[in-house]
């Protein structure tokens, strides 16, 4: 065991981090296995992340609930999430990402409000790949999520969106987590929900730069997992159509620099949001772009086409910054 | 090198507490708060409770005074309200609430700093402390196999006499040493026969509802049936002398309750509780699995390996032993406080538990908190703030036609059952205690009766999570969703209250009430 704190490699740092939020559901697992498509290959980190709550020693009468959760540990119980990560760790075996060759290293970082703190297993291999399970506590999935989003950079975070049952056990992502992740997170996350591979990406275009800087961020990731990319704009009448063709050529010569081709591209008229959600119900993912400015208070102001795409949407979708 | 499906991510993965202290820190969102915008943006919204509860207080303090009510009592009623606002919320750690109390006493009622310290020392508070020091030294001293042999042994394998057994034995032992001991012992027995029976948490959900829920409501019903099941009884018992004992007229000695008065009057609610609870935790939940032969089997094998007891558990069980003999003998003389005191000395000066595990184990924010809260309900009383919300309630019931008998014993269950299970039931005793004490001399009914009333609904806080710490322990299992306690906590509540109206309407005036 030895103890290390997390600050990345000279390495690691040009390598593609994709952080997957798992909690053992189908869901979570068909998340996994879409990160492992897109970070087949050598050059890839993967993060599997189960947030547990916060141990609430106020509520627990005076007597600190560590006390309980020592107690637990001795009788060789152990601590929620520690299934979910061994189950998704064996999963990475049985798909061939993971071999009994690689390097185990154990972390530990002290949390305040938490003595057992967060614990993580990282598996390195001689080429330097890495595959991290962490179990963090947090008072809520979300901040834990947001917290480990922004220590480390990842360039891609998945999080599963499950359809809510009626109550969740603690650990279980929902989908007002995925949503409000996908609001506040400064990175790119990808929301997946009902996730079939192989449909190809609908990558949704609009005439600035945002728009076109996301569609190449998704090429990028969707070339990674050898999947389609389709072009698709959407403008409010016929009259703003030609705005719309401008923006599918600039996107489809933004990527074509990239040396990715556009399998196919497309310009529909309509409502917006409406025509993204029904349009996007054939493909394996919606790609959306949104702008970092408005981080922090855009939650409570937002009328972005994106947000209300990922709320309405029956099919994953990537909110791309 | 790891072994697939091996162990090795494990728990021996988990550092032991006492190692971990050269790891590298975190504070929950260091990294968000590094952004000084976003940062404060989200300090003022998860604040944001704190400042509502700030200008609700303000308001109150600046309408004008109601007729009935002294300047000072409306300044208590506003320190009051932003103190519930700030336990059921929780914007900021619960123990800054007391320390607010504590400052808002000096600054706002102009009470001299000594008098305010002087308040927060009592023997409740003695109790709360000492039994939280005992809790800590009993779960040290792993009894749990003990008593989990004791409880397969006699239960067999049939899941429906295991949950007997177990809300049987946790209702015992959780009437003598309080909920939060038994549930952090008997908590790895449960998930132990949970994890025996199926790996996977969602084969067992239901069989794991009705195991973890015998653990926490056969504590939470428990508790009231000594004084030393729980800090809310050592709080009436320390509000009924506060407000009703006057030591030159010997007809208010009887509101000095003694340990064995009180388990005349509420160790039968208790008992008349438990049969009920299996049977709603089945009829609830009906758990996948009839019996747990292949679990139990394997639990008493890893217990057999621990072999007979020993002299250090025999030593354990005799300092208990005479702990309680030290509550039921002793308690008029020396205080609830002084015995649990005595009874954490004990276990020190023996060497059954060091000072570090009880000073971890222990939360002292929450000895603070409730001896914060007892000392504004003292001011609620001295101030007559009590006196007034108790009027202005009564009012409200009369149009109602509940003016006494048994429709205000259901007002003041179901309003302390409303409040319990918002905030800690400690919390919620010391809060309405004085109110509704009062209430019983407005509408003239017995403060002693009401003050019992108060109490036994205190335990009634099985919606929540947050409503008992067996609850709170529970949950932390990670196999119960907060629906659940929603789902079983209604007929749970229906079941206490029917047997509470039964016992104060026909079983406590045969006892003179």
């Amino acid at each position: 065991m030895s103890m290390t704190d997390q600050t990345p490699t000279t390495d690691s740092a040009t390598r593609y981090a994709i952080l997957v939020c798992v909690d053992g559901s189908d869901d979570s697992t068909r998340a996994l296995r879409y990160a492992v498509r897109i970070g087949s290959g050598n050059d890839a980190d993967l993060t599997l992340l189960y947030v547990r709550p916060v141990d609430q020693g106020m509520r627990t009468g005076g007597l600190q609930l560590s006390v309980a959760r020592e107690n637990m540990l001795e009788w060789g119980l152990e601590l929620p999430g520690m299934k979910t990560l061994k189950k998704h760790r064996d999963m990475l075996v049985e798909l061939g990402w993971l071999g009994e060759d690689w390097q185990e290293e154990f972390r530990h970082t002290d949390v305040s409000g938490d003595p057992l703190g967060d614990n993580a297993i990282v598996y390195r291999n001689d080429s330097g790949r890495s595959i991290t399970l962490k179990l963090m506590v947090s008072p809520s999935i979300v901040h834990g999520i947001l917290d480990e989003s922004e220590s480390s950079n990842y360039d891609l975070t998945i999080v599963p969106k499950p359809a809510d049952p009626d109550g969740v056990l603690p650990g279980e992502l929902t989908t007002r987590i995925a949503e409000t992740v996908a609001v506040e997170h400064p990175g790119t996350v990808l929301v997946t929900q009902s996730l079939e591979e192989n449909h190809g990406h609908l990558v949704c275009v609009s005439n600035n730069d945002n728009s076109i800087q996301a569609a190449r961020r998704d090429a990028e990731v969707a070339s990674r997992c050898a999947c389609p990319v389709y072009l698709f704009a959407v403008a409010a009448e016929e009259g703003e159509r030609a705005e719309a063709e401008v923006a599918i050529a600039a996107a489809t010569e933004a990527i074509g620099e990239l040396g990715i081709n556009v399998s196919g591209a497309k310009v529909a008229i309509g409502d917006p949001v409406e025509t993204i959600v029904d349009e996007g119900k054939n493909y394996s993912v919606i790609v959306m772009s949104a702008s970092r400015q408005k981080a922090g208070w855009r939650r409570f102001f937002t009328t972005s086409v994106a947000y209300k795409v990922l709320e309405k949407a029956h099919n994953s979708v990537m909110i791309a910054r | 090198m790891w072994n697939r499906g091996g162990s090795d991510v494990g728990q021996k993965h988990i550092p032991s507490l006492s190692t971990i202290a050269r790891a590298p820190q975190r504070a929950f969102g260091q990294a968000r708060r590094s952004d000084t915008v976003r940062g404060l943006a989200f300090f003022f919204w998860d604040k944001r409770w704190f400042f509502i509860a700030l200008a609700v207080g303000a308001v109150i303090m600046q309408l004008p005074t109601p007729e009935g009510l002294t300047p000072a009592g409306q300044i208590v009623l506003a320190m009051s309200v932003i103190s519930v606002i700030l336990f059921v919320t929780e914007p900021v750690p619960l123990p800054t609430v007391a320390l607010m109390i504590i400052v808002g006493q000096v600054l706002l009622l102009g009470i001299d700093s000594t008098t305010v310290a002087r308040s927060l020392m009592s023997d409740s508070v003695l109790f709360i402390m000492g039994s939280l020091m005992l809790a800590v030294a009993i779960v040290k001293q792993k009894l749990d196999k003990r008593i989990a042999f004791l409880i397969v042994q006699f239960t067999g394998t049939k899941t429906v006499n295991i949950c007997v057994g177990i809300s049987l034995v946790c209702g015992v032992l959780a009437s003598v040493v309080g909920e939060h001991t038994v549930a952090a012992m008997m908590l790895p027995v449960a998930i132990t026969l949970i994890t025996l029976t199926s790996d996977d948490p969602r084969q067992v959900r239901r069989l794991a509802a009705v195991l973890l829920f015998s653990i926490s409501y056969g504590c939470s019903i428990a508790g009231i049936g000594t004084p030393s099941g729980g800090a809310r009884n050592a709080i009436m018992i320390g509000y009924w002398k506060e407000f009703f004992f006057d030591p030159t007229n010997p007809e208010t000695r009887k509101y000095i309750i003694d340990y064995v008065s009180w388990v005349l009057y509420c160790y039968p609610v208790f008992l008349a509780q438990l049969p009920f609870v299996t049977a709603i935790l089945f009829f609830t939940f009906k758990p996948e699995y009839k019996t747990m032969s292949r679990a139990v089997v394997k639990l008493r094998q890893q217990i057999a390996a621990e072999g007979p007891m020993k002299a250090r558990d025999w030593l354990v069980v005799a300092v208990f032993g005479v702990v309680l003999v030290g509550w039921v003998g002793y308690s008029d003389a020396l205080g609830l406080g002084i015995v649990a005191v005595l009874g954490a000395i004990a276990f020190l000066v023996i060497g059954l538990v060091r000072w570090e595990e009880i000073n971890t184990g222990v939360n002292w924010g929450v000895v603070l908190l409730y001896a914060a809260a007892i000392s504004l309900g003292v001011q609620m009383k001295d101030t007559g703030a009590a006196l007034w919300v108790a009027n202005s309630f009564l009012a409200v019931l009369k149009p109602l036609s509940i003016e006494s008998g048994p429709a205000l014993y259901t007002a003041v269950s179901v309003l302390t059952t409303a409040v319990t299970n918002t905030m800690s039931n400690g919390a919620a005793v010391a809060v309405l205690g004085p109110i509704n004490l009062k209430l019983a001399v407005a509408a003239n009914e017995s403060p002693l009766l009401i003050g019992y009333i108060t109490a036994v609904s205190s335990a009634f806080a099985y919606l929540t999570v947050i409503g008992t710490p067996a609850c709170t322990i529970v949950y932390s299992s990670g196999y119960l969703k907060t629906t659940d306690f929603l789902v079983v906590g209604y007929r749970m509540v229906i079941m206490s209250t029917l047997v509470l109206l039964v016992a104060a309407t026909l079983y406590w005036p045969l006892l003179g009430l």
